[in-house]
């Protein structure tokens, strides 16, 4: 009888260290989503910008076809991106798109003064700061999160429940920030 | 420590200052009942209850007033408010604070705010001045980690309920003084018993409210090193605190009364549960101890000399 209750206080107190678990973790996988839905934000809000850059620049370049292929083929890659490292891969490719794209357009000393040009570019570096942020954040908590999942003694119930290991925004972690080198023109 | 646990931990120490404070203030109610009459002590608690609870819902205001902090219009210093955004995004703010300028030389900043849905930061002309964009986005880092970790809600608490208790306790210790023998009653025990209670009983509460200050401000600089992953840019900008305040002092002595007011002003302002940036400010040792601790965990070395910068203050066209 003794032993009947010993295990029945052993099992209750298992399962309240589990259900503490399971809470920890999924407030950690929550912290990452919503990381993670900071940085679909700035991603979005960054392939909005560039249809209407790309337009604004071909009224002056019309036949730098080349680039602009390139841009929109990369901004239709990233916005297809389904997991964190895709996009980051594809937000990288982009971004090398958009650094030839502002390159050619440094030809063409109109553009560069054309009021809407400069509004567009700067809101470009503005989200391109903001992705970087949002990055930060987001590996972050994912780090967080898959430390959690993967350390003693958590390891053992959260495969179990369902918890898989998240990735990084971009592969190389949290590196230096990919900069879009504008040189305003001065 | 887990940015949850940091913030349920601060919400704990909230919970047990609010504990504190009440039975100090308790007690101070106590002894003027002992001293004058019963009613007298109840009317004193339910005074200082009201005057806390009106503190508190009007503190956004009051805070913004004490420090002369200016809302900023929709189209200006937008560089500014950019940094502030790109700041509590890596921070992972759900909302980003608003920005409000104080037109002051001294380079400073302060959060306030009871929750990080109404917070804002000020920040000072002086400290746009004087900071490099990478060292003002540290500074701007540290107070939002001020507002991620709930520190300014545990600080504005800990501020309301200090000054409320000082309140009560000078109004009884003058009645005390000056209330003549005739409103008294008790004997001579309860009487000294009642005047050093009233006299400690600020003390307390400034002790317990400096206790809960002083490691903040570490836990503000690890926060934004983190946030930003640069721990060096934080310990860049403490020590051009560090530097500016001496160059200041001695620079203009002509407009000296200016430069004694200053600080006075800021220590005002932290003591009314400001999280002032500088908060150390004329003291040099803590200023100093938060940069080794910065260099310790970032393992690196600040250069004798500062790196030649350029203000934020020219990329806004302030200068």
């Amino acid at each position: 009888m003794l032993w009947l209750w010993i295990a029945l206080g052993v099992v209750a107190i298992l399962l309240v260290l589990v259900g503490i678990g399971y809470n920890r973790l999924v407030r950690m996988r929550n912290e990452a989503a919503t990381g993670w839905a900071n940085i679909d934000v700035q991603l979005e809000r960054r392939g909005d910008l560039i249809p209407n850059l790309v337009e604004t620049v071909k009224g002056y370049a019309a036949h730098e076809r080349g680039v602009f292929d390139e841009v929109t083929r990369a901004r239709t890659a990233l916005q297809q991106a389904s997991t964190p490292a895709a996009a980051g891969e594809a937000n990288d490719v982009l971004t090398a798109a958009l650094g030839r794209l502002f390159a050619v357009a440094e030809a063409y000393p109109e553009l560069r003064a054309s009021e809407n040009f400069f509004r567009l570019q700067d809101e470009l570096t503005d989200t391109e700061d903001k992705i970087s942020a949002a990055r930060r954040y987001y590996n972050s908590t994912v780090m967080h999160y898959n430390t959690g999942i993967q350390s003693l003694p958590w390891m053992l119930v959260a495969r179990p429940l369902g918890f898989r290991e998240k990735e990084f925004f971009s592969a190389e972690g949290d590196t230096a920030t990919p900069q879009v080198s504008f040189t305003p023109a001065t | 420590m887990t940015l949850q646990q940091q913030i349920r931990r601060n919400r704990l120490r909230s919970g047990i200052v609010v504990v504190g404070f009440v039975l100090l203030l308790g007690i101070v109610a106590g002894l003027i009942g002992a001293v004058f009459d019963l009613s007298l002590g109840v009317v004193a608690l339910l005074g200082a209850g009201l005057y806390a609870i009106f503190s508190i819902i009007s503190s956004r205001r009051i805070v913004a007033r004490m420090t002369g902090a200016q809302e900023l219009g929709p189209d200006q210093l937008r560089p500014l408010r950019r940094l502030v955004e790109n700041v509590s995004i890596a921070a992972g703010l759900p909302v980003t604070p608003e920005v409000r300028i104080v037109d002051d030389p001294a380079p400073n900043a302060f959060a306030a705010g009871l929750r990080p849905q109404t917070s804002y930061l000020g920040v000072t002309t002086g400290l746009l001045r004087v900071m490099p964009k990478r060292e003002l986005e540290a500074v701007l880092g540290h107070e939002i980690t001020h507002v991620r970790n709930r520190d300014t809600y545990l600080m504005t608490m800990a501020t309301i309920f200090a000054g409320v208790i000082a309140l009560v306790a000078d109004i009884g210790f003058r009645m005390l003084l000056y209330g003549g023998g005739r409103s008294r009653k008790g004997g001579a025990i309860v009487i000294v018993l009642a005047v050093v209670g009233l006299l400690l009983a600020p003390y307390a509460a400034l002790l317990l409210k400096l206790s809960l200050s002083r490691r903040r401000e570490f836990l503000a600089d690890a926060g934004s090193a983190e946030i930003l992953n640069d721990p060096e840019a934080m310990a860049l900008a403490l020590r051009r605190l560090e530097l500016d305040t001496t160059t200041v002092a001695y620079a203009d002595a002509s407009v000296a009364h200016l430069w004694v007011e200053s600080p006075t002003s800021r220590v005002e302002s932290e003591r009314r549960g400001v999280l002032a940036l500088s908060s150390l400010f004329d003291t040099h040792p803590p200023l100093v101890q938060r940069i080794a601790a910065l260099e310790e965990s970032g393992g690196f070395r600040l250069p004798e000399q500062l790196p030649p910068h350029e203000p934020f203050a020219v990329e806004l066209g302030l200068l």
